[in-house]
């Protein structure tokens, strides 16, 4: 190898390093990862990060256009950022629009996790106890200083938004909103139908 | 045996094309299903006439409607027709990085190997969508790079751009650099995919680029209709459509096809695949003439008339297009060495070989 190859090849080695840790640096942006909501059948966070590979084959597919690509433009209104490698990733924003688990859709799967060429969302039947059992999107939490049912006026919006209304979320006396941690497979539809603002009921992702 | 076609490069750039088509047509006919979706929902169908979701959504139902399949099942049954268009619609999705055409699934080898490699296990999905990449690579090659890469045909334009500055006599720089560069980004965005556990090579690869940011465009647009606004605006696209812009002005002035050549981390893994490929560009050496031709054409910077290809070659045949004594073509084989006798030249040798004897 005589001087001007060499020369050659390191000035390469040197771009290609640099290049690569600008592209981690440039991804890094707004570096403190935020908890999302993804899409149903979706791997726990850490997972799912490591296998997505950013294709939004997810949100083509989606028949209520909820799942979305984390970009800052998606997430401006609600004020949050894509964090660490969140960029682009698949994302439910309940407050905008919440998974509907593909009510009317055609398909045997729930069409996302058909849509998935990498296992990131695991197949899962569109059946109601195929669903409740397997998927873990998030939990539904009360906030009960917000919620009108528990300040003296009963509503009832989330309760009747639920599709597992009876066993995930049940009316309690004055139609108070009372959560079975079990059976919720955080779709976010009580969010989305909650009329206080801010949401007395939100979702925590799993 | 050696294929001498000189028609491949109408059929690649239509192939080229139809990429960018479908880019276009598969988050709109994403849209199309979510509005008839909505419309199917919303029993009171007139909420939908007179309003621009409505209007986009009947011209989308006209030209849908032409396509065979539509046609066949609207006659007397409007629902059927839709649910069949709806099907029809929803057997498409994806971009350059990964896409599924009706029940093929297809995924970029880069992706795999990142989210293989990231998540440190293997799932079946994804080794069935890998499948037709691979064994097309191993096959013919680099022809992701040539037939499919949104990026690779903005180069082949900008490159005609440099063409014409050199028309002008304005001459662009053509600086070149090492070719290992691209193995070496390769490897290290890998190693760097693995102890991150995070894919990475996705944000800085054009294709995937290009394929979100036409898809964002596009979703960006029918936002933009929705809400009913107007005015200056940049649809959807983001700051990642810089680098792409970036890339090609640092082609159009100072390297010919640098991101292709040298950079390019997805270019490489394919190079690595077809590294045994099948299907190689052979010169017939009697009948060339050295003239050049094919060295100035060939958009990797190689010298076919020296019958040094390597792992480079993407196959595009702009070289077998471009030569004028039909020197060079394709054949089967393993190495690359100067195709020694084409079919004509055997015969008469084998005559030869006869009479003398």
């Amino acid at each position: 190898m005589d001087r001007r190859s060499f020369i050659g090849k390191l000035t390469g080695a040197t771009l290609s390093v640099a290049g690569a840790i600008g592209g981690g640096l440039a991804m890094v942006a707004g570096s403190e990862s935020s908890a999302c909501l993804r899409p149903p059948g979706a791997l726990l966070e850490e997972d799912f990060l490591a296998t997505c590979i950013r294709c939004g084959r997810c949100a083509d597919a989606c028949p209520n256009r909820c799942i979305v690509g984390f970009t800052e433009d998606a997430g401006a209104e609600l004020d949050v950022k894509p964090g660490l490698g969140q960029r682009n990733t698949p994302v439910i924003f309940a407050r905008k629009k919440a998974c509907i688990l593909c009510n009317g859709a055609p398909g045997e799967d729930l069409l996302c996790t058909a849509a998935c060429p990498t296992g990131a969302l695991v197949k899962t039947k569109k059946d109601a106890d195929v669903v409740q059992a397997t998927v873990k999107m998030g939990k539904a939490e009360v906030d009960t200083t917000l919620c009108y049912s528990f300040n003296g006026a009963s509503c009832g919006a989330c309760v009747r938004a639920c599709p597992f209304e009876g066993t995930a979320l049940r009316a309690g006396l004055w139609e108070k909103p009372l959560v079975d941690p079990e059976a919720c497979i955080g779709c976010g539809l009580c969010e989305r139908a909650c009329v206080h603002y801010p949401q007395a009921i939100r979702v925590r992702p799993a | 045996m050696i294929w001498q076609p000189k028609g491949l490069q109408g059929i690649r750039r239509t192939v080229q094309f139809l990429v960018i088509v479908m880019m276009i047509t598969i988050p709109t006919l994403s849209r199309y299903t979510n509005y008839l979706g909505a419309r199917e929902l919303d029993k009171s169908l007139e909420r939908w006439d007179g309003t621009l979701q409505g209007e986009v959504l009947g011209g989308l139902d006209a030209v849908l409607r032409a396509l065979p399949g539509g046609e066949k099942e609207r006659v007397g049954r409007m629902v059927r027709n839709r649910t069949q268009v709806l099907e029809y619609a929803q057997s498409v999705r994806g971009g350059p990085w990964s896409v599924q055409i009706g029940p093929v699934s297809m995924t970029d080898p880069l992706a795999g190997a990142e989210s293989i490699m990231a998540s440190k296990q293997l799932v079946w999905v994804l080794l069935i969508s890998l499948f037709i990449p691979i064994i097309g690579t191993v096959l013919f090659g680099r022809i992701f790079c040539s037939w499919v890469c949104p990026m690779g045909l903005l180069l082949e334009f900008t490159d005609k751009l440099r063409n014409l500055l050199r028309f002008l006599e304005i001459r662009p720089h053509n600086l070149h650099f090492s070719r290992s560069i691209k193995y070496v980004l390769l490897g290290v965005g890998l190693a760097l995919t693995v102890m991150m556990s995070m894919p990475i090579l996705g944000y800085i690869y054009p294709p995937a680029i290009i394929g979100r940011e036409a898809h964002d465009l596009v979703f960006g647009i029918f936002d933009r209709i929705e809400e009913g606004r107007s005015g200056f605006w940049m649809g959807g696209l983001t700051w990642m459509s810089l680098i792409i812009l970036g890339i090609a002005l640092f082609e159009v002035t100072v390297s010919r096809r640098w991101w292709c050549r040298y950079v390019c981390p997805g270019g490489g893994l394919y190079s690595l695949l077809g590294k045994i490929r099948v299907t190689r560009v052979k010169r017939v050496a009697d009948k060339c003439t050295l003239c050049g031709d094919c060295v100035v054409v060939c958009p990797m910077g190689l010298v076919p008339m020296q019958d040094v290809m390597g792992v480079e070659c993407d196959n595009c045949g702009l070289c077998v297009s471009s030569c004028n004594d039909d020197a060079l073509g394709y054949s089967i084989s393993l190495k690359d060495e100067p195709f020694v006798s084409s079919v004509g030249t055997n015969k008469t040798d084998k005559e030869g070989v006869v009479q003398s004897a």
